[in-house]
Order: C-alpha cells, then structure tokens, then sequence
C-alpha cells in the first residue's frame, strides 16, 4: 500500500492539485463538498491501481475557478483533465458532490468510463428521500452529521476556534454553491441516468445523515445496469468509515488481489 | 469641485417594525427565518402613518434629502420595497431629495428597477438619488439569487441600467446573465443623464473599484468610521485613476443622532433605543450574514478576524467605532462638523429614529435637530473655512 504522491497541472489556466500512486488500471475519486477529512482511505486501492484523487478547482489544494457556474463545467474540467493525463479510460468513483459530477460525466462521456461506483451521491431530487440543504445547516451540525462514527473525522477536526480551518470551509462551501445554490439536485439528472450503460455500484451507509441510503433505490432504478450496495453502522462517509467499504469498491473494479 | 460648505443633510429612516413578543431573544434572529406571524398588519398600518409623518415632518423642517431602504424577510425595516415608499412620499414633500437606498438590483431584472427608478424620478420633478446597494448576505436566503456570482451579477444589472438611462431606446444588451432584444425603458429619469447614484458598501476592493471606475458616491452604514476613512481615501485616489472627481459631495457619511435639550437628558432618552436597534433589530448570525460565496475567501478572512458587530451592548465601544452622538444641538453640531471635516464629505445620512424609538421622543429629536444642529453646523464650517481663508491670506 503506497501513500498518495501530490501533482500539479494546470488545466485551461487553472492549477490543479492531484495525489496519485500506485499502479494498474487507472481508478480516479472525485470527493464532496468538503476535503478536510483526507484521502487515506484510497490508498489501499494502490495495491491494484493507478489511483488519481484531484482536487476539483476551489477545492482543497486546487486554485478557484470563476468561471465555472454549473456542473458540466466541472465535466469539461476533468475531460480536459482526463485527455491531459492520458486516461483513455477510467474506474471512476464518484462521492457526494464528486458523485452528481461523475454520474453527470458519464451520462455524457460515457465511453470514458469502465466501471462506475457512486457513493452516497447528490444531485437527484427525491422527495421521499429528501437531501438535507447543507446551506441551511452550520458549519458545526454538518461536522455532527457526516460520521455515525464520530472518531474518524475527530483527528482532521481543529481544537478550538481555527480561522484557517472556518476560512477553507467557506470556500468549499463558496464553490459548491456555484454550482449548487439554486438547488442541490439536476432537475434533468433523472432523465438522463439512463444514458450510464457501464456496470455501476451505488454505494451507501445506512446511518447517512446527510443524503438518505432511501435514495440509494432511487439511482438504481434510473440507471440500467446499477446494483444496490449497503454498508451497515455506516454515516455519510462511508469509505472514511469502513474498509470493507473500500474493499467494495477495488472488487467491483475487478482487478486481483 | 463641489462646495466644501454646501453640507446637506438626509433624514434616514428604517421604519423598522419594532413590536417584537416578550420572548423574542429566543430567536436567533430578526432576519430571514424571524416568523412573519409576528407581524401583526393593523399595528403595521398605524406605524407606516406615523413614520411617513416623521419623514414628511423631516421635509418640513428642512432636511435637504430623506432616504428610504429596502430589505426583505425582517422586521429590520418595513419597506421589502423602497420605490413604493418612496412613491407614497413623493406628493407629501416638495422639497427633500428621496434617495432610495435602495433596491438590492440583483433581487429584480435590470430593466424593471432603472423603470421604477426612471418613474420615481418623473414623479418627484428630479428629486431622485439612488444608492445601489449588492443587498446584505440576508437577502440572497430569501431569494433566489445566487449569492456567490451575485457580484459580478451587480456590475452586469448596473450597466444594463446605466446603458438603458444613458442611450436612446430601443436599444440591446448581450451580457453573461441578462440578454435584452429590446432594452427600451419608459421612462428615462427627467436628470441627465440620470440621477446621482452611491454605491452602498462595506469597503470591500469589489465595491471600491466599481464606485471608482462609474465615478459614483460610495456610502458605509455599519461600517467601523476608521475602517470607512481609509476606504474614501482609496475612493478619492482610484476614482482619479479613473478619470473621475472625488468631491466632498461623493462619501455619504452617517450618523446614529439623538438631540435633547441637556446633554445628560439626551444620552438617557436615546440609549435605550440605540440599544435595541444594535442588539436586536441587527440581530443576524454569521451564515446569515455571509452566505456562500457572498465574500471573496480573502474578504471573509478579514471579517472572521474582525469583531463582531452584535453581542453585549455598550455604549461608549459604539461611539468609539461609530458616528454616535446624544446631545444638546451645540454638542451634536461639534460632533458632526468634526466628522464631516475628517472625511471630507458634505453628505450626511442622519438616523434619528432608531428601534423602538417613540414617536414623541422622535419628533423632539428631529425637530431640535433641524433647528439648532443644522444651522450651527453650518456655521462651525463656514467659521472653519473663512479660518482657513484668513490663514492662507496672511
């Protein structure tokens, strides 16, 4: 198991910032709304593939990007992304936010994609199974709703009152509402699922508080040939939260262990 | 260049509606989600009667301008929209500018405000001015506008405006958010080519360069009175940059007044209220005040560092951070001639009704305040200037 190395590449004037490592078959994470919890739990994945976590632009360790104002504006990015690393075809997995923008990719670019995993993602609008407005909640209640295990975010969490910590969430919070403040789903997103033809996981945790695991039957119903993957005692992180989680995932890609 | 003694004063009222329940600290705010069931519309009529007959009284009594604002989804200020109230004083005044303070432009389509504002201007015979605010963070939850492109949404609707004041229609306008066929305002305002407008702002650089690259005034409300110095400075020499003058007409400064007879029977009559209206007419939280993207990472940086605005009052941190005075008209005319020659500005917002101020206590105020401040401010910088004169001379 390797730990991810940092890269930087400038894509359409913007610098970008992406951990690799390992080796295989490429496999990318796109992630959510916030990054301060890390990405160690992608490094097992190194054992079996070519592992790419880039940060989206006004994220994390990537600069901002003003011009991007929707969600195909980011799936241009990560084709532009894609053709400049010379990943012909991926393994993508897809969090969250990260998971709207990759099921978005591939309903577009799908020959671009090998296996899909969404995990607990975002973007739909399913009035049974209602997305919780993360604009509506403070910065403190949506740290409280992300884990059902609360010791996994605890380490990546500041001891008292962090300025840098309060002024990189506003960011990540500035550039999701970019492209989500209108509404937290793609009105359309549902009419087009159908258009994800690869083989695809939806992944979740029963405990999610933040994005109902009732949303789960949704996106497999939509999407032609999707299976239904729950993790028990698991929140909205599921893959911080569970290695079997993660194991999930590197079988799904198929590749030997 | 503007007169430096021409100083003119704005009778600035928020109209707030002021009648909260007992248990009203229980809410975390009087803003966007303060229940509207405690707005109770038959206490709201008598209140828009007597605080139209201030602002008319104001008039009367020969302030040189009254501003109305706008803001939404608070018992903050009874006015979701400035043009109506502006409208409603127009026949009832004949000779105060109406400055309307304004409509947050990104709130309604371009076209539609430089319309009402066109109107307001017919109407009064050219008695408009226009401050043109971006709207507090409150107003884009209430809204659905977009609060992390909502600035360079408000340069856009400003320079639709402009163009459909400016050019004769019909015209066009191709821009990133707006795309007008026909841009084709009835009216254009009666001034030429339009009414004198302020950019409303905190000081923010966006705000800055915007004010200075138009040659517009700039105004700071809630903004600490060193904080708004170093801001006209930055406005006097960015506006030259961009070929514009900086005149002593340009910054509005404003001023948190109460005026009695004794100076100790004005701080005791105005205190309470001023206290009510910092603790709880402005009582917001911090993601109400800055949705996402409202403010550039860098901007909000700085506020985090800043103090809070809000929290436990006290009255002499209030008058060291901003232009609060409670006096005899001798003490708030010396407090007022001061800041005026420190920010080298002639244009005053005067708030003399504040919170739940009573109408009385309003009227005396105003009244003393028109009478015995106005003409001794006057006074003290005419006094300073023929000083200043005599001094050069010799």
């Amino acid at each position: 198991m390797l730990a991810l190395a940092r890269e930087t590449i400038t894509v359409d004037g913007t610098p970008v910032t992406y951990l690799s490592g390992g080796s295989g078959e490429p496999l990318v994470f796109f992630h959510g709304a916030g990054t301060f919890h890390g990405f160690a739990f992608a490094e097992p994945w190194t054992e079996n593939y070519r592992v790419h976590v880039p940060f989206h632009p006004g994220f994390g360790e990537s600069a901002d990007d003003d011009r991007i104002t929707d969600m195909h504006d980011y799936v241009m990015h990560y084709m532009e992304l894609f053709d400049r690393l010379e990943l012909e075809q991926v393994n993508l997995v897809g969090f969250s936010l990260g998971g709207w923008m990759a099921a978005r990719l591939c309903t577009e670019f799908g020959h671009r994609i090998r296996r899909l995993v969404l995990v607990a993602p975002a973007g739909l609008r399913d009035p049974e199974n209602p997305t919780v407005d993360i604009f509506k909640l403070k910065p403190d209640e949506i740290v409280e709703r992300l884990a059902h295990n609360f010791e996994v975010l605890r380490p990546h969490l500041p001891e008292g009152h962090d300025v840098d910590f309060i002024v990189d969430r506003y960011r990540e919070m500035s550039s999701t509402a970019r492209v989500a403040w209108e509404r937290l789903h793609d009105p359309k997103l549902t009419r087009y699922l159908h258009r994800i033809t690869v083989p695809t996981i939806i992944l979740w945790g029963d405990k999610d508080r933040i994005i109902p695991v009732g949303q789960a039957a949704t996106w497999a119903k939509a999407i032609p040939d999707a299976k239904v993957h729950i993790v028990p005692d698991a929140g909205h992180l599921v893959l911080d939260e569970k290695p079997e989680a993660v194991a999930t995932v590197a079988d799904f890609f198929g590749a030997a262990s | 260049m503007s007169d430096a003694n021409d100083v003119q004063f704005y009778y600035f009222h928020f109209m707030p509606y002021a009648h909260y329940p007992e248990d009203h600290k229980k809410y975390e705010a009087t803003w966007v989600n303060f229940p509207n069931t405690i707005y109770d519309p038959e206490v709201g009529h008598q209140l828009y009667q007597r605080y139209m007959s201030e602002m008319v009284l104001a008039d009367r009594l020969g302030f040189d301008g009254i501003c109305v604002n706008e803001h939404h989804a608070t018992s903050y200020s009874m006015m979701p929209t400035c043009a109506l109230m502006a409208a409603a004083l127009i026949p009832q005044t004949t000779r105060a500018k109406i400055c309307v303070f304004g409509t947050p432009v990104n709130l309604e389509y371009p076209s539609r405000v430089a319309e009402e504002y066109g109107m307001l201007d017919v109407l009064s015979g050219g008695r408009l001015e226009i401050a043109l605010p971006l709207g507090t963070g409150m107003e884009y939850w209430v809204h659905p506008i977009n609060p992390a492109t909502s600035r360079a949404r408000f340069r856009e609707t400003v320079e639709i405006m402009l163009k459909a004041w400016t050019e004769d229609g019909p015209t066009e306008y191709h821009g990133d958010f707006y795309d007008y066929r026909y841009l084709n305002v009835w009216p254009k305002p009666l001034q030429k080519p339009y009414p004198k407008i302020y950019v409303v702002g905190t000081g923010s650089p966006e705000t800055v360069e915007f004010a200075a690259e138009y040659g517009f005034g700039y105004a700071s409300v809630f903004v600490p009175t060193k904080k708004q110095l170093q801001t006209f400075e930055l406005l006097a020499e960015k506006s030259a940059a961009y070929g514009h003058e900086w005149g002593p007409d340009k910054p509005l400064i404003n001023v948190f007044a109460y005026v009695a007879p004794t100076d100790e029977e004005a701080e005791r009559e105005f205190l309470p209220h001023i206290k009510f209206f910092f603790e709880d007419c402005l009582r917001v939280t911090p993601s109400f005040l800055f949705p996402p993207g409202y403010l550039s990472t860098e901007q909000f940086r700085e506020r985090v560092m800043r103090p809070a605005l809000h929290g436990e009052f006290d009255f002499d941190a209030m008058t060291e951070q901003f232009r609060v005075v409670a006096g005899t008209p001798e003490s708030v005319a010396q407090a007022i001639a001061q800041w005026v020659t420190e920010a080298n500005s002639t244009r005053v917002t005067c708030h003399l009704h504040l919170g739940d101020m009573p109408h009385w206590k309003t009227v005396k105020s105003t009244t003393l305040f028109a009478e015995g401040v106005i003409p001794r401010v006057r006074e003290l910088l005419s006094q300073q200037s023929a000083n200043l004169m005599r001094g050069a001379a010799e």
